[in-house]
């Protein structure tokens, strides 16, 4: 029961994380009546992970052999360029909002790019989705048996953990000031979207569509890829115990390359000092009572 | 901006599939079996070359769905129940590249090459 408790919550756990600051972010730049964008993405993410499960035990020969293959990778690569690009959104939003009005008026600019989060919501349920439910179906098969029967059970708990910690997030997200939530999120997708790059460069490598490179180095002996630490850790930050160079390449040259992106853009614009302004005004008041007079 | 975004992702997947597709027109190296019965790989210590690509034939031959997993070889494939599924690995080193079944941890096994 344990052990299936852990795949599942494993899987689920990225997944949640992604819904939970998807939620959190609609709500955040108040277009919670927008959760549908949200709610839709993962529901077909849903659907397309039962499609895949279906479609995978019906396939045989090559098709078995590349298909489901082929579509992880395409879905790691379209989530690396969503996740960028919700970061670099994220990091404009959080600058150009200067108060309520402003607000209203981003998210009428903002909404008819809300289908990414959609895509977001899509990608973030799909990548581990159809291998859960391929996992849970065996599971299912077997639950005629009282050991059967804690297997799956085990297995529906680590989901509802998973769920759980994605609800955590969104309810506890809601009370992060703002900048400081899109501060968090935005290095955390940054660090989660660099890991699903240098994950997709290793598998390239595997399939032997890339050239092969060295081992960077081994640190399995303290957290090792199989364990439990090494798992969550790779699922958050894409640790691996023995990358290959072109991984570490990789990781590196996304954080380099995105972490500009994100964190640099804005600042050269002339408007810079302005919608710097409320955000160290709010920052400010949780700490200064004074502070708050500022704001008006 | 959707245009441009979709047109982007579709350049992607066309790429992926013609890379997979030039990944398996080269041919035929050795075929290496293992088969996933009763919680267990069989056999659990798989010896191949050096230096040689080959290719796992792996055949789950329990009721329920197994999950090929190796963290050093990159690879992870989803086995479902009576299936079998070929996995092509490129050349290795001498070493020894540890896989589980990540649905049922307790089946585990090694390749070594040398």
């Amino acid at each position: 029961m344990g052990g299936t408790f852990v795949v599942t919550l494993r899987e689920g756990f990225e997944a949640a994380l992604i819904m939970g600051i998807v939620y959190t972010y609609l709500q955040k730049i108040g277009a919670e009546r927008h959760y549908g964008y949200a709610t839709r993405g993962g529901l077909l993410g849903v659907l397309a992970s039962v499609a895949l499960g279906v479609l995978v035990t019906a396939l045989s020969g090559p098709l078995l052999d590349l298909g489901p293959d082929v579509i992880g990778l395409a879905v790691i690569f379209v989530a690396v360029v969503v996740l960028t690009w919700h970061g670099y959104w994220m990091q404009q939003h959080a600058r150009a909002m200067k108060g309520d009005v402003q607000r209203k008026v981003d998210e009428a600019q903002a909404t008819h790019r809300l289908w990414i989060i959609g895509v977001l919501a899509f990608v973030g349920v799909f990548r581990e989705g159809a291998e859960t439910v391929l996992f849970l179906w065996g599971l299912m098969t077997q639950a005629t048996s009282p050991s059967g029967w804690a297997g799956a059970t085990g297995a529906i708990l680590g989901l509802a953990m998973a769920a759980t910690l994605g609800w955590a997030i969104f309810r506890g997200g809601r009370h992060i000031s703002l900048p400081r939530f899109f501060a968090i999120t935005s290095v955390f997708l940054l660090l989660l979207a660099a890991g699903m790059f240098s994950t997709g460069v290793g598998r390239l490598e595997a399939m032997g569509v890339l050239p092969q490179s060295l081992t960077a180095w081994d640190t399995s002996f303290a957290v090792d890829d199989h364990g439990l630490a090494g798992g969550f850790l790779n699922g958050l930050i894409g640790y691996r115990a023995r990358p290959s160079v072109f991984e570490v390449g990789s990781y590196l040259l996304y954080l380099i390359v995105a972490g500009s992106l994100l964190f640099r853009s804005g600042r050269s614009t002339p408007r810079s000092c302005a919608p710097r302004g409320p955000v160290s005004a709010h920052a400010a008041s949780d700490t200064e009572p004074g502070a708050a007079s500022l704001r008006h | 901006m959707g245009k441009r975004f979709s047109r982007l992702i579709a350049c992607v997947v066309v790429a992926l599939v013609s890379l997979a597709g030039a990944a398996s027109a080269a041919d035929g190296p050795p075929e290496i079996p293992l088969a996933i019965d009763k919680d267990q790989f069989q056999p659990n210590e798989v010896k191949v070359k050096a230096n040689a690509p080959f290719v796992l034939v792996i055949t789950n031959k329990s009721a329920k769905a197994a999950e090929f997993e190796s963290k050093d070889l990159r690879v992870e494939k989803v086995v479902p129940a009576g299936k079998t599924v070929n996995v092509r690995i490129r050349a290795l080193k001498p070493g020894a590249y540890p896989f589980l079944d990540d649905f049922n941890k307790q089946a585990t096994g090694r390749i070594v090459a040398e």
